[in-house]
């Protein structure tokens, strides 16, 4: 008995290290975690070379880290103490007012954004249609900015819409902007807390400004039938893991359709509803991000008899819960994301359209390196 | 592999100790040799052969001496074998660039840059090797005849990456035989688990507000940034660089070893003079020892001592990076213990505000000198500390940090440490609650690392 009082210390602290290696060499493996929304690392393959070159260590380290007993846990524990510790961050989400995260923009890739502009230039150089419109959607700290901490310094993204659109005057494109419509809705529910998108009804706000610029009519917000899903944490609370967040409420419309193909395979809808039950509620709309979703509408309130109307959105993730809206005005939306089209851009040019819309938001427009897909 | 990592404490930690203590004692060297040559090995095996030969050159440059004591030649031979291999070898790996990069300055030509990844500690076992034989030389220590045991001391896994500089003379008894007792070890438990938090907890949160005024542009920020950014880096480097000496400290006498202190609370130093007493004190001595007091210390001129002390805070500085910043960091300490040394230091001594001020001031002056690398980035910093650039941005960071500021702040004077031994330390229950602690929140950040460099990583 004395010696265990007398070396509590050493027996704990072995106890602790042998205990939680066991543990950790005995937990099978997790290919993705749900929490995180990543896959983690797996153990790597060894090689003669990737030992040499250092790789493999660097792997498996990796590896070791991501698969560590107990790692959720191990990750809400830092959570607690970096609240504990008064911080208003953690990994790169700041809390604002009103239990609303908001990201930690502070650095635009120039050289990305450049070439991201070239690409587009490019694009429209290639083909002669009618007159495309780009819009670049703020992100939610740029609308909701009083409720961003005092002093933190993120990209002002207004002035550098500004000045893509002003780059992008000479082509053959109009330009669409948010951002008034957004300000004058900022004291309602368009941008979840707990994750970067927009809010349905902050997608709605967009479509119909997009709609009007168009001369169509659009449908109206309380025309549609909804349906609510609670508990919605989305990748800022994946990030943060603060304790005290306030889960969203994601609103999805009933929206009638014809048919709806994803890279060329017919699915049943245009929601995955069974992702409304699951952490990543957001992958629901538009199934994900997928290559190319063409969706038959059944309910074009400016069809013209003998006449089919298409559009193609060319979007990212914020386009899922906007394109829904299109269906109202369009007999065909084709959806493009070119972070998973399997296919050329130029296949898909053979196909007819009335209008093109590309649609991104401001961080994706400067870092997604797949814009240059764009020009094959 | 680092200490602060989930793979240390949870692969290698757990298999290394259980290994070491399992074995009889006549095998504990070998074994220890083997595991830090694994540990050292791990993620930089091309270096391998490089520790070998080290092992070996000072081996044979040892004994070879030993055996000739008799020829004062020879020995010579064998100690300038060790001195340029050693040298040499440091020269190679971490100054080439730098030599052709001032080359191509200066002449305009364009040679190429060898782009060499530094070998781990290598700064630090070239010392260690070097002054074992210099010692050997100098007649201070027998030279080792068994190889397992010198190559053990070597390698020895605590302090081979980062120090502290642990001579020969300083562990030549427990390399024989030592002790490992339950008393010993829980005590290196503890003083590991201090380091591992110093550097987790402490280093790393206050660090990543430096990494982001980095990150920002020394142009964006505004003048209280920039002071509070710097008081971070300095904060971080203290901390970083003293929580591994004291996870060293703590595996050494995990194994039956006891390492040499490193820190001793630097930051309440009154004078410069002070401060290299208490900031990595093995280095201090390491340069006195083998490079001041061979140039004549002070028992010279006063022209000669002063040239002797450039010379020796010139080399420290290049110690610390092969760049020209460090060279100007190292002369900014000569310039400023000279001047203690010919009439400051009295003053400093006896006032107990000034001589704060006038330390927390020039500290930070100092960090700036060591933590910006471009001249053209440092002299837009010292813009924007001395003339005055508003801003709100601040304002975040403050608010952000403040609690860690404050932590951090109190951590690096001894007051913590006081009511610990006086009042904390008779309640066991709790000292093993706040160790255990910060053991289970370092392993949290560690799993969560987004951020988790290691300054003294690259020397």
């Amino acid at each position: 008995m004395t010696f265990i009082r007398k070396n509590l210390l050493l027996i704990l602290f072995f106890l602790f290290i042998l205990g939680f290696s066991l543990a950790d060499i005995l937990t099978p493996d997790r290919i993705f975690s749900d929490t995180e929304n990543r896959y983690l690392a797996q153990n790597p393959k060894f090689t003669l070379s990737s030992l040499m070159d250092n790789s493999f260590g660097l792997k498996y380290e990796e590896y070791i880290n991501d698969q560590f007993v107990g790692r959720d846990n191990w990750i809400d524990i830092k959570s607690y103490t970096e609240f504990a510790l008064a911080k208003i961050e953690n990994n790169g989400i700041t809390y604002g007012k009103d239990h609303y995260l908001f990201e930690k923009y502070q650095k635009v890739d120039e050289a990305k954004l450049e070439n991201n502009i070239r690409y587009l230039q490019e694009y429209l150089a290639m083909y002669n249609y009618p007159k495309a419109t780009l819009a670049i959607i703020p992100n939610s700290y740029m609308i909701l900015n009083d409720k961003v901490p005092a002093g933190l310094n993120n990209v002002d993204q207004f002035t550098y819409i500004a000045s893509i659109y002003e780059k992008m005057q000479e082509n053959n494109l109009t330009t669409l902007d948010f951002k008034t419509v957004l300000q004058e809705h900022k004291n309602e529910y368009i941008y979840y807390r707990t994750d970067h998108h927009w809010t349905t009804y902050g997608a709605y706000l967009a479509y119909r400004e997009y709609a009007l610029s168009k001369g169509l009519t659009p449908v109206e917000y309380t025309a549609l039938e909804g349906h609510d899903v609670l508990d919605f944490y989305g990748t800022y609370y994946s990030k943060t893991k603060n304790f005290n967040a306030v889960p969203d409420v994601i609103t999805y419309f009933d929206v009638p359709v014809d048919s709806v193909e994803i890279d060329g395979s017919p699915v049943d809808g245009i929601y995955d509803l069974k992702k409304f039950e699951e952490r990543d509620k957001y992958a629901a709309f538009l199934r994900g991000n997928n290559g190319l979703t063409v969706i038959r509408s059944g309910q074009n309130h400016n069809h013209q008899d003998g006449k089919t109307s298409r559009v193609m959105v060319i979007k990212d993730s914020y386009g899922n819960s906007f394109v829904p809206y299109l269906t109202y005005n369009y007999d065909e939306v084709y959806v493009v994301d070119l972070r998973a089209l399997p296919n050329t851009m130029k296949l898909l040019m053979e196909t007819d359209f009335d209008d093109i819309l590309i649609l991104y938001n401001f961080m994706n427009f400067t870092n997604d390196v797949n814009i240059a897909k764009l020009r094959y | 592999m680092v200490f602060s990592s989930i793979l240390f404490l949870f692969r290698f930690m757990p298999a290394a100790f259980l290994i070491y203590y399992a074995v009889p004692r006549r095998f504990k060297n070998f074994t220890l040799l083997v595991l830090s040559l694994i540990f050292y090995s791990w993620g930089e095996v091309r270096y391998f052969p490089i520790m070998v030969a080290s092992v070996l050159v000072d081996y044979i440059a040892s004994n070879g001496i030993e055996r000739n004591r008799h020829s004062k030649l020879r020995c010579r031979l064998f100690l300038l074998l060790s001195v340029i291999f050693n040298l040499g070898m440091l020269g190679f790996f971490k100054y080439t660039d730098f030599i052709i990069s001032n080359i191509n300055a200066l002449f305009g030509t364009t040679i190429g840059l060898l782009k060499l990844t530094l070998p781990l500690g290598i700064s630090f076992y070239t010392f260690q090797t070097m002054s074992y034989t210099i010692d050997v030389y100098r007649d201070k220590v027998k030279a080792e005849r068994n190889i397992i045991d010198f190559g053990a001391f070597v390698v020895l896994f605590p302090q081979l990456i980062a120090g502290p500089i642990v001579r020969y003379t300083d562990v030549s008894r427990e390399l024989k035989e030592r002790k490992v007792n339950a008393a010993q070890i829980q005590d290196g438990i503890g003083t590991f688990i201090m380091g591992l938090g110093s550097k987790v907890l402490i280093a790393n949160n206050i660090g990543s507000l430096w990494t982001e005024v980095e990150s920002l542009g020394f142009s964006n920020i505004s003048t209280p940034l920039a002071w509070l950014g710097i008081l971070a880096f300095s904060l971080q480097i203290y901390f970083d660089f003293s929580g591994y000496s004291l996870m060293a400290i703590g595996l050494g006498k995990m194994l039956g070893f006891e390492f040499p202190q490193n820190f001793n609370y630097p930051y309440i130093s009154k004078s410069m003079t002070e401060f290299w007493r208490r900031w990595h004190m093995t280095l201090g001595s390491w340069f006195r020892e083998y490079l001041y007091i061979p140039l004549g210390g002070n028992r010279v001129k006063p022209a000669r001592m002063y040239f002797n002390l450039f010379v020796v805070w010139a080399a420290t500085g290049l110690w610390h990076g092969a760049s020209w910043n460090f060279v100007l960091w190292g002369l900014f300490f000569f310039v400023l213990l000279v001047i203690e040394k010919t009439w400051l230091l009295q003053y400093l001594n006896n006032s107990k505000i000034f001589s704060r001020v006038y330390m927390i001031f020039l500290l930070l002056i100092s960090w700036s000198l060591f933590a910006i690398t471009d001249f053209s980035q440092l002299g837009l910093f010292f813009t924007k500390m001395f003339t005055m650039q508003g801003g709100t941005d601040w304002m975040y960071y403050l608010r952000n940090y403040v609690v860690v500021f404050i932590l951090a702040i109190l951590l690096s004077t001894p007051i913590l440490n006081f009511w610990y031994n006086k009042w904390l330390y008779k309640h066991k229950i709790l000292t093993i609650v706040l160790i255990g602690g910060i053991l289970v929140l370092s392993v949290a950040y560690l799993v969560d690392a987004s951020y988790n460099p290691f300054l003294y990583f690259r020397f």
